[in-house]
């Protein structure tokens, strides 16, 4: 009987290492070119190694017993009669209760107070969905255009809208979404911590993503992370 | 003649649909408005249609003729020809739903097969993004209504009464109508593609959903018809439980699928009026030019996405409840073993009905609600793992040392609990805000929802149908078909979804018609999973087609199990039990000698002496 108990739980161990080896070594996320997406990236790691113990323990408790509890065919019989004991179900609810408290707060509260932590702005865009394309305006320039570009290492400040259904903000690269609804306006900030355009990698893309209609994948806007003097040049250059 | 209820049905309908339209063309012409517009002549005509088709295929018979003082009219009808008919047997019933939203599961896999043609390769395939557009929000809907109702109303009608020892459910009639009501949903989702479609998916979001094709009226009209079907049901199966349990069927010996359909319908009776008020207001507002969730006139679309998720959250645990308690009822039989932790287990089933109203809000950390909301919601929605990491103590408990029989049946509730094991644990990243602000409306979150809905509720229903196939039917099914059925379902099921996580955390979003191309290749490959998913059901099909038509002859109890259903001969008699059993002990008590769970005919001392097999 204690054999059994030890044997499934060598099996989990090692099902353990193997998962958080290849979680730990297998590259699960785009490039990350945000203060944001480092934040949203680690608390994904986070997650995948909290998350490979249960799902091992489960799949080990599987694969052992379907491969040692068979039931002769020639002598079926009884399993042994256990209704289990209290103290086993309250030593599970009480891991599995610590685990979802302690993930509540890390890294969903800590992740979404990093995430808050800033609420200033260098730099103002505005966003508007209407079917199907995006119009980006900075109002400090006077500047729209189809396109968002961006000096890396500031932060900016979208503030989101839509003239007629809901649609969705979402860039890839920065790992950031809210909603465009029409007659509110959301807000979502960005840092971009490297450069970047849609030509080189298809993540640095606004990519419509909510639901809004024969358009709605074809829904997209190129965004550009640049220098600081680059993009001060591009300011130059769309100013009318 | 056999189709003449369904005939009858049609043509009252038609003129139902034609006095109700009629009127509306009255009233309009008196206002002074356009007579003929579309959409409110199909609203306002639906409802009397719908009266007449329910009236004339059978409820006008059996049931609204007394009302007038004028005796029922109930044919006895013994042969196939039951099953086209408004029929109360509770048996009859759950083979109607179950062949029903089988079928419709076939269609909806089509429409996913289509979807899959047209995501093989970056750019436009087989389609137009409109059509996509629609076959998906189609494949969407469906399959919803297959998940809320092909385990509850199937397996449910077929199997709850005979577990807890009843002659039929509470109320037969309210039954049959639960049923009838069915038909008139799948008719108006396929009549969509004669009106122009609908684009906005089973969510049906607002603004979308008041400017698009007329096919969105037929929509809003099926799911506020569905939902009607569903409190209906869910009244009849709280009922029934409540009052019709056999002498000495305790709530400690209830067995473990009863308590999930018992608090899967406490959900369905409170949470689904919500879903048909919001669909009634998108209705409102585009035939009566009310402004509940138009911005420009004052109203709120975001109002919608509450409402919509108040019930449509829930309706997840509607949906998989079912699903834990059939895969908890199999395993026990096929362990020869008691269910482990069984009052914890119930305990969990009732969490979570608790737990499933207070979550809504998770599906809007992106919508732009609040940002103080977030954190609530989210620890609200991360507690749910709790009462669930029951249904898993509870299942590993039961198996392990067990005396397992891999049977069909049983390699479905193992593969339940493989694919809800994924399915749960890649929840809580898009539970968690911050990954949720990458992950939500992304292909990462379909991967999630296939992984818990068909990964765990189909898999758990094709356990359940395999189960009870003899005794429904009365004769056994192909074993060997059953087992590569599982297997070849299970490996491509996999194949097909877990990539779909990938996709998501790379920038797939969901609900496209078209892609990056740098995502052509592992899209290519999901769709030839997918195809080879698909034809796993050809398996299944033609394993059930044979067997019910030429299967050999099934034992009263082939599987050697102790609950009711198994002591009386296969296919059961119409009035089930020759007397009310009586119930002695616990329903999965393997392994302990003489231990007994119910006494059948004995005390009417009519029948079978059916006392309890031990294994």
């Amino acid at each position: 009987m204690g054999r059994h108990y030890l044997k499934a739980a060598i099996l989990w161990i090692l099902l353990t290492a193997i998962g958080e080896f290849l979680a730990l070594r297998i590259p699960l996320f785009p490039t990350a070119a945000a203060e944001e997406a480092r934040i949203i990236d680690s608390s994904f790691i986070l997650l995948m190694i909290l998350g490979i113990p249960v799902f091992t323990f489960v799949l080990a408790v599987l694969i052992y017993t379907l491969s040692t509890f068979r039931s002769r065919e020639e002598a079926p019989e009884d399993g042994p009669p256990v209704h289990g004991r209290p103290a086993v179900a309250l030593l599970w609810i009480t891991i599995t209760a610590g685990l979802a408290i302690y993930v509540i707060f890390n890294p969903g509260l800590k992740g979404l107070a990093e995430l808050r932590a800033n609420q200033r702005a260098d730099l103002v865009v505005r966003v508007e969905g209407s079917r199907w394309f995006w119009k980006v305006t900075y109002p400090e320039y006077g500047i729209t255009a189809r396109e968002i570009v961006l000096p890396v290492h500031r932060r900016v400040r979208f503030e989101v809208t839509s003239v007629d259904v809901v649609h969705s903000f979402w860039v890839p690269a920065f790992r950031v979404k809210i909603d465009a609804v029409p007659g509110i306006v959301t807000r979502v900030f960005v840092t971009p911590t490297q450069t970047g355009t849609f030509q080189e990698d298809y993540h640095f893309r606004l990519q419509c993503a909510e639901l809004c209609g024969l358009g709605h994948s074809m829904m997209t806007a190129p965004v550009t992370v640049l220098e600081q003097g680059e993009f001060d040049a591009w300011v130059g250059k769309a100013k009318p | 003649m056999a189709f003449a209820p369904i005939l009858r049905g049609l043509v009252w309908g038609a003129l139902g649909f034609l006095l109700g339209g009629g009127g509306a063309v009255l009233v309009r012409l008196l206002l002074g408005l356009p007579a003929f517009q579309p959409e409110p002549l199909i609203t306002i005509g639906y409802f009397p249609g719908l009266l007449g088709w329910l009236l004339g295929v059978g409820a006008w018979d059996v049931w609204a003729r007394e009302w007038f003082g004028l005796p029922v009219r109930r044919e006895a009808v013994y042969d196939w020809r039951r099953y086209f008919r408004f029929t109360t047997d509770h048996k009859v019933i759950g083979v109607q739903y179950l062949v029903t939203f089988v079928v419709l599961f076939l269609l909806a896999g089509f429409f996913a097969m289509l979807m899959r043609i047209e995501l093989m390769a970056p750019g436009p395939t087989i389609m137009s993004a409109g059509l996509y557009n629609h076959i998906m929000s189609m494949h969407g809907i469906i399959m919803i209504a297959v998940a809320v109702a092909a385990i509850i109303g199937g397996l449910g009608n077929f199997a709850v009464p005979l577990l807890i020892g009843a002659e039929d459910m509470a109320f037969p009639r309210i039954n049959a109508l639960s049923y009838w009501l069915i038909p008139p949903v799948a008719v108006l989702l396929v009549s969509t593609f004669f009106a122009g479609g609908f684009d906005s998916g089973w969510t049906a979001y607002p603004p979308l959903s008041e400017v698009n094709a007329p096919g969105q009226v037929l929509f809003n009209l099926a799911v506020i018809t569905f939902g009607f079907s569903s409190i209906l049901g869910a009244l009849n199966f709280l009922a029934t439980i409540l009052r019709l349990r056999a002498p000495g069927m305790t709530w400690r010996r209830l067995p473990i699928f009863v308590w999930s359909i018992f608090a899967a319908s406490f959900i369905s009776l409170t949470a689904t009026q919500f879903l048909a008020a919001g669909l009634l207001m998108i209705l409102l507002d585009r035939e009566a030019g009310m402004t509940f969730f138009n911005a420009a006139r004052g109203g709120a679309p975001l109002l919608y996405q509450h409402i919509f998720w108040f019930y449509s959250h829930p309706a997840v645990y509607i949906m998989i409840l079912p699903a834990f308690g059939l895969a908890l009822e199999i395993l026990p039989h096929f362990s020869r073993k008691p269910l482990y932790a069984y009052p914890w287990l119930v305990a969990g089933f009732f969490g979570i009905v608790f737990l499933s109203f207070i979550v809504w809000a998770h599906h809007l950390f992106t919508s732009g609600m609040p940002d103080y909301l977030h954190g609530p919601f989210m620890a609200t929605t991360e507690l749910i793992s709790i009462p669930t990491g029951l249904v898993f103590l509870s299942a590993l408990g039961t198996i392990w040392m067990g005396r397992l029989r891999l049977k069909t049946p049983m390699l479905f509730a193992l593969g339940f609990l493989f694919n809800f094991l994924i399915g749960g644990v890649t929840g809580i990243f898009n539970a968690d805000v911050p990954t949720d602000l990458h992950l939500q409306d992304t292909y990462f979150v379909v991967g999630h929802f296939h992984f818990t809905i068909m990964g765990g509720m189909i898999f758990a229903l094709f356990a359940g149908i395999y189960y009870w196939f003899p005794k429904i039917t009365g004769r056994m099914y192909n074993e060997t078909l059953g087992k590569l059925h599982f297997w070849w379902m299970f490996l491509t099921f996999n194949t097909t979804f877990i990539p779909m996580f990938w996709l998501g955390l790379f920038g797939m979003n969901r609900r496209i018609f078209d892609y990056p191309p740098a995502l052509g290749s592992v899209n290519r490959f999901i769709s030839i999973s997918a195809f080879l998913l698909g034809s796993s059901f050809v398996v299944f099909v033609s394993n059930m087609v044979l067997s019910w038509a030429r299967g050999p002859q099934a034992a009263a109890n082939p599987w050697q199990a102790r609950t009711l259903e198994w002591q009386v001969p296969s296919p059961p008699p119409v009035h089930n039990f020759p007397a009310p059993p009586q119930v002695v002990g616990h329903p999965y008590d393997y392994g302990f000698t003489n231990s007994v769970h119910a006494l059948v005919g004995v005390s009417g001392g009519s029948g079978e002496q059916g006392v309890d097999t031990d294994g």
